[in-house]
């Protein structure tokens, strides 16, 4: 029972610390350096393990549609099923999820270190709000890495499953073009990018949060950074359900 | 002036601070001595408003640091500069960012030339030269480290420093330099200051006053030689650790 206390106030106090992040986004003095600093660590750092996850999942995909498929002798609707299951579901999560490992366990570490050093104590001491100088760069950049890397999740995804169902398993280039085409309309990506923005808000928050509530020395941070992990793969998969819910219903 | 009256903190069922009272003059150097875990950061953070009390109240000057939050809050840290125990200087930034960090905040869009100018300027005050500039902490010994905190404590010129075990660590003749520079900070700079540590030879050389924390409250409270000769069971036991050796 009192785990479960300590759980809800942990929780009250980091929806807590969303909020004072949000608010002081929009005080001055506004620093878009250090969101670019952020953005190139969260977003251009990233890109080799989005890519490659992005282009392995598409060449699964298409091999196992193409597999299913034959069953119907419906080969040609491989390209559009991959192409939906990407924008729709598997890029926005699987990079969400490649993320977190990689960044988000990298921004909790540092911040973590920063609060058992002490080294936010001293920025507040010299009048800066440790808040908007840490956690509202990262959480910024994340609003716009996480749909950028979607993007290219869907991209190479897509060239991973166009490579692997036309070159390997044989699809004719036509039907593997013209039923993606006809299946994949905008909101598909629309309702990708959505969850890409929520997944960051979600990841970027729980991170820093995570690196904010760290307590003792080089143990603390590491468990600081583990309930990081964890927290936030969680939040997007649970995230993922309810936005899934209530854009497709029942 | 300096006022902290009848402050009282508790973390859960831990009480930290019982009611303290002390006043600190303007331009004097003021140290907190206690044992480990005596509350004496506690009181230091409540100082610079990092801390609520439970109770109580701390005024800078006449105007109440523990009421004041937000905008108000971050105002009124520019009276202060602090010194961490471990100097807490961020890592991933060079010296030279390091100390030009509180400049560049108070005056976004400030001149190179003059930021580096102020720089310079202050790490000559803690006798470190340009050479450091393009270090990071982690190239620094413990005492450099010390020095360079110093500096970016007192880069902005404020009223107020507060040293937090600053000579925790070090080796003596290192611990005899940072008492120097305390005492070269109040005399060329006329700054008020706050020294909390358990090194009783450290602070018997800085102080204009002293006090010694105990279970939360001041056991003794006064010059060094009115503490020196407080009949407090706690003050002298405390005090013999260091006076016996001599």
């Amino acid at each position: 029972m009192s785990r479960l206390k300590a759980a809800l106030e942990d929780f009250g106090q980091m929806i807590f610390f969303a909020f004072e992040a949000l608010a002081w986004a929009f005080r001055p003095p506004f620093r878009p350096e250090l969101v670019l600093i952020q953005m190139a660590f969260i977003g251009a750092g990233s890109v080799f393990i989005v890519g490659v996850t992005g282009t392995f999942t598409g060449m699964v995909l298409a091999l196992q549609g193409n597999y299913a498929m034959k069953q119907f002798a419906a080969e040609g609707y491989v390209g559009g099923t991959v192409a939906i299951s990407l924008a729709r579901e598997l890029a926005p999560v699987l990079t969400a999820l490649m993320v977190t490992g990689r960044a988000g366990s990298a921004i909790s570490t540092e911040l973590g270190t920063m609060r058992v050093t002490e080294q936010i104590d001293a920025m507040e001491s010299m009048a800066v709000s440790p808040i908007q100088y840490l956690v509202v760069p990262r959480v910024v950049a994340a609003l716009f890495m996480f749909p950028a890397l979607t993007m290219l999740f869907n991209g190479l995804g897509y060239l991973g499953a166009y490579g692997m169902g036309v070159y390997v398993a044989g699809i004719p280039v036509g039907p593997f073009i013209e039923h993606t085409r006809g299946f994949l309309v905008p909101d598909d990506i629309l309702h990708g990018l959505v969850k890409a923005v929520v997944f960051g808000l979600v990841v970027a928050i729980i991170t820093t949060w995570r690196g904010f509530a760290a307590t003792g020395g080089a143990r603390g941070v590491g468990e600081g950074t583990t309930r990081a992990v964890v927290a936030s793969s969680i939040g997007v998969l649970v995230v993922d359900y309810a936005i899934t819910l209530i854009a497709v219903g029942t | 002036m300096i006022e902290v009256n009848d402050l009282w903190k508790s973390f859960g069922e831990n009480h930290v601070l019982k009611g303290i009272t002390l006043t600190v003059p303007r331009g004097q150097t003021y140290v907190v001595l206690g044992g480990s875990g005596s509350g004496k950061t506690v009181l230091m953070k409540h100082v610079i408003g990092l801390f609520k009390p439970d109770r109580g109240s701390v005024k800078v000057d006449g105007v109440e640091i523990s009421s004041l939050t937000g905008k108000a809050l971050t105002d009124a840290r520019h009276l202060f500069g602090m010194v961490f125990q471990g100097a807490a200087l961020f890592d991933s930034m060079t010296v030279f960012d390091n100390v030009a960090f509180p400049i560049r905040e108070k005056r976004r869009g400030a001149k190179l030339d003059e930021v580096r100018q102020k720089v310079v300027e202050k790490l000559k005050v803690v006798d470190l030269g340009e050479e450091v500039l393009d270090r990071f902490p982690s190239e620094l010994s413990g005492g450099m480290r010390k020095r360079v905190g110093l500096a970016r404590a007192l880069v902005s010129d404020p009223q107020v420093v507060l040293y937090d075990e600053p000579t925790t660590g070090l080796d003596p003749i290192t611990t005899d330099y940072v008492d120097s520079m305390i005492l070269a900070a109040k005399q060329k700079l006329g700054v008020t200051s706050i020294v909390i540590s358990h090194d009783i030879a450290s602070a018997f050389r800085v102080a204009d006053r002293l006090a010694v924390l105990y279970d939360g409250h001041l056991a003794a409270e006064g010059t060094p030689e009115e503490v020196r000769a407080n009949p407090d069971p706690y003050v002298q036991h405390f005090l013999s650790m260091w006076f016996a050796k001599q």
